[in-house]
Parts: C-alpha cells; structure tokens; sequence
C-alpha cells in the first residue's frame, strides 16, 4: 500500500471515533418509510440539483447535487495524447479519473488512490466509452476528472450522469447522454438511488437477497453502458432491478436534458428579434 | 479444463488450472491477523492477481498492474456476501486474533477467459485449503497465547459449496459465447461477467468492454449465464473430492504433464 510521506496522519493506529460509539449501528429496517420521507419499492429518486460551467479553466465542467452526494466533474481535451506510444491514429482515448475528497466518508480517507478508487474511475470509464464519438477525435485525448466532494450513496451513478454532463458541456460529440442510476436490494424490498446509511447496513438477518445494483443507460438509444452489481441476489431479482434502475434513468432524464439546454442558452444567448 | 490442487507445498492450499491455453495458479496462505474493526468477529481474505510477464510481452514492467488491479478488484466484489466463504468461522479470538487468508493469483498464460479460470482455480484451492488448529491460552499476565497444534495433519478444512464461479459471456454480433478464446474476445465488442453459485445465486455482475449492450441482452446473457454457472458447481465439486481421496496414491502432473 503506498505511503503518503508528504502529509502528517498521525499514528498508524489512529482509529476513527465513530468506531467506538456506545450504542450499536442502526439496523434500518427493511419495512416502513425511508429515513429521508422517500418509498420503499418506488422508483423514487432524490430529487437532483444540477449546472454546467462552474469551472472556468475546464472546457467542460458540472456539479451535481442528489440529497447530501456533492459531485463535480472537469472535462480537458480534446488535446495531444500525453504519451507518444499510446497515440492511437483512428479514434480518440478517453481518460477517466474519480477521486474521493479525504473528508468526503464518514471517515477520512488518504489523498493516495486506493484500490476502491481506481475501481470506480474503471467502471466510469468503461459506462462513458460508448456514448462518446471517439472515431472523432484521432490522435487526441479527453480527460475526464470527477471529484467526489460528500459521499451520500449511489456515488458511482452520479458520477456517471455528471461526467456526461460535462462531457456535453464541453462539446465533445456523444451518441447520448449516460445516466447513471442505483438500487439496493434488501430481502424482497429494494430502494432506488440509496444514502449511504442505506447502502452501508448489513442487515443482521441474514435474508437471501442482499446487494446492489449500478446501471449506466443511455436513454434515447436503450443501450445500457455499465453494469455492477454485489451481495447475493437471484437472477430474477437482478433484472427486476436491472428494469428499475432504467426507469430511473428515464426520470432523470428531462431534469438533465433541461440544465444542459439552459447551460448553453447562457454560454450563447440566442439572437434577439429586433 | 484440467485442474489440479496442492501444486505448491509451502502453501496452505493451492490450485491449478489450464483451460485451454489460459493457466492460473492460484496459492493461499493462512496468517493470523487482526480483524477488520468494522467486524471483529469475523476473518478475511485478501486478493491479490499477478499478471507477469511469463503470460505475454505486454504485461512486462508495470504493464499488467492496470489488470491485475481489475481482477482483483471484482474477486473482492464477488467474495463481498455472507455466504460465500464462511468468515465467522476464521476468526480466533473476537476482537483481537483472526486468520486472515492471502489468495495470491499468478497468471502463468493468457489466452482470454481469465476471470472463470480463476474463480475456478480460486474454488479448488479453498477446497484444498488445511488451516491449522489454534489453541488459544492465558498466559502469566492476562494475555492470550496462542499455540499451534502440534500434530500436522490436524487442521480445519473450509466449506467450498457456496463459493462462486465466475462466468464470462462476449457479445459477438446478435449472440452470446462462453468462455472465449482471446481472437474471440477481438471480435467482441463487451462482455458480462456473471458470478453464479451453486444455488443459482448471483453474487456479482459486471459489464466490461467499450461497447453497449442491449438490456435485453443482458437479460439472455445473464439467463444463459446463471445456467452455465450452476451446471459448473456439480461436477466441479465432484472431481475435487475424487482428488481428495485418492490421497497419496494420487500422480502429480505438475507442470510439465
């Protein structure tokens, strides 16, 4: 595991108070109404807070806000592939790169990449690749960073949505927009676009279907670009969920399809009737 | 498929798997650890893939790290579940000592499909796996001493019937294939990896590739997947005990058979 020499951390054992808390971490309960107000087996998603253009650098940027997840995401390119081996003569490269801010969980996290990092940047990367027209971009390179600013569950679909976003805004072709959208299995209920509280409990029955679900879907064509799921759930179940995560993506779509158009109405006002 | 386990004597537990032209060995050691604070009445594993430069030019340096990081990661995914190893049955003392199980994966040839012979392989050298029994004792000042067995054959053996196998499925054209060959996967634009118990339990999926798919595709694939998977886990299991009995009569192939 690298070391990062740069920044104080205190002793190796230094553990996180929330570990030694008295009373034991809530069970949610699998029934009944969700801590935030939402349903249960609805595709109810939190409602999300979206713009285009904060970073003035960027060619293309977002922010997304979904309940307490912060998101932002920079798009660079497209420019002159870094390493000269790597160029590619007929279509573009993609580079995609997702941190966690250190005070972004519960518990601080290191500046250095983990493994659950590079993980996330994979699986974004591999959901944006799709939609993207690199057969456009010869010899060049695009850049994605997204940088995780509070993490309050479905982090990766949000992610997903907002390196899109910016991918639009920066005005890099795409085939469609790719939005993301998550659910937690949890015995037969399931709730669509989880906090973190809800992703992180591990019920203490232990109950057949368990699990997660990511789907990246691009709307207008029916494709779906990424999928993962984890825990232990039936094969009907995953579709089921497979079925409920489209219908969130379908939600989300017009509230997407609304930040991008106001985004470039801003950036390149129409001319006026005179 | 050819698979034979306890290859490498210093390990607790080993396995080697050939399909094909793609072989995998796959070692496991049993250190005693601390638990992870979160949980500490249960043990762990921990996943490491090699990719090395015996199995192509390509991952020599730090060419293959960008893949094993990959491989691992999904072991990690798919092993993520109460069910597949039994991990409360690690643990030594709550709190304070567990066994902790390095699964080291080495890919010694590439020829595509790398996710299922190492989940298979992964299944066989957790079956051969011996732990041995700990004795936990006081000592003079209160604390916890923990002695060895002395007797070698006396040792804990794990529950392998609900660990996952991994299943890849490539999307070529309008149809699925199983267990692609590497010239099979250029033809493919993405693939599903689907991790299947012997229940029929899904633990993992998960789309790789630069292409899309369609969801009623992924809803074939994981269908024909989940069939494929479960049919796996019989007579898997079946030929590892069958190696197990044979005990010392049993030929070692190795490496060069």
């Amino acid at each position: 595991m690298p070391t990062d020499t740069k920044r104080v951390r205190g002793p190796e054992v230094s553990q996180s108070p929330s570990l030694f808390l008295c009373k034991p971490a809530a069970v949610f309960p699998s029934h009944g109404a969700r801590a935030d107000g939402r349903q249960r087996d609805q595709v109810d998603v939190r409602p999300v807070f979206v713009r285009c253009g904060l970073v003035s650098q960027a060619k293309g940027s977002a922010y997304i806000e979904a309940g307490n997840t912060k998101l932002m995401c920079c798009v660079y390119g497209p420019k002159e592939t870094e390493r000269k081996d790597e160029t590619d003569m007929k279509c573009g490269k993609l580079t995609t790169d997702m941190r966690f801010a250190p005070f972004s969980c519960l518990e601080r996290g290191s500046w250095i990449q983990g493994s659950q990092d590079k993980d996330l940047s994979l699986m974004l990367h591999e959901s944006l690749q799709p939609a993207v027209c690199l057969h456009k971009y010869p010899r060049s390179q695009i850049e994605v960073n997204v940088m995780v600013l509070e993490n309050s569950g479905s982090v990766l679909a949000h992610a997903v949505t907002c390196a899109s976003l910016a991918l639009a805004d920066a005005g890099i072709e795409m085939y469609d927009l790719v939005l993301g959208c998550s659910i937690r299995q949890d015995g037969a209920s399931y709730v669509v676009d989880p906090s973190y509280m809800e992703e992180n409990s591990c019920s203490s029955v232990g109950s057949k279907n368990q699990g997660g679900l990511t789907v990246a879907f691009l709307p207008s064509l029916n494709q779906i670009s990424g999928l993962q799921s984890d825990g232990e759930m039936t094969e009907e179940t995953l579709t089921a969920g497979v079925r409920t995560c489209i219908e969130g993506c379908y939600k989300l779509y017009p509230v997407i399809q609304q930040a991008l158009a106001k985004a470039v109405r801003r950036a390149a006002p129409p001319p006026s009737e005179s | 498929m050819e698979i034979e386990t306890d290859v490498v004597s210093n390990t607790d537990g080993s396995a080697k798997v050939t399909l094909g032209h793609t072989a995998v060995l796959v070692g496991i050691k049993a250190d005693i650890g601390k638990p992870r604070p979160m949980v500490p009445n249960e043990g762990y594993l921990e996943f490491f893939v090699d990719c090395s430069a015996n199995a192509t030019p390509e991952f020599e340096g730090r060419g293959g790290e960008e893949l094993g990081t990959e491989l691992s990661n999904t072991l990690y995914k798919v092993f993520n579940n109460k069910h597949s190893v039994d991990l409360k049955g690690l643990c030594i003392s709550a709190g304070e000592h567990c066994w902790v199980l390095y699964v080291d994966v080495l890919l010694l040839q590439c020829d595509g499909n790398l996710y299922d012979a190492i989940s298979v392989a992964i299944k066989a050298a957790l079956f051969n796996t011996k732990i041995p029994r700990v004795h936990i004792s006081a000592d003079e000042e209160g604390g916890k001493e923990i002695e060895l067995s002395d007797d070698p054959y006396d040792c804990m053996r794990l529950n392998v019937e609900n660990v996952p196998c991994i299943v890849t499925l490539c999307k070529v054209g309008h149809r699925h294939v199983v267990d692609a060959t590497l010239q099979e996967k250029a033809c493919s634009v993405a693939s599903l990896i689907i991790s299947v118990t012997h229940k029929g339990t899904v633990t993992c999926t998960r789309k790789v590739g630069g292409g899309s798919l369609d969801p009623e595709s992924i809803f074939e694939m994981t269908k024909a997947g989940k069939r494929v998977g479960k049919a796996l886990h019989a007579p898997l299991m079946k030929l590892l005990q069958q190696e197990e009995s044979l005990g010392k009569t049993r030929q070692k192939v190795g490496f060069l058979g």
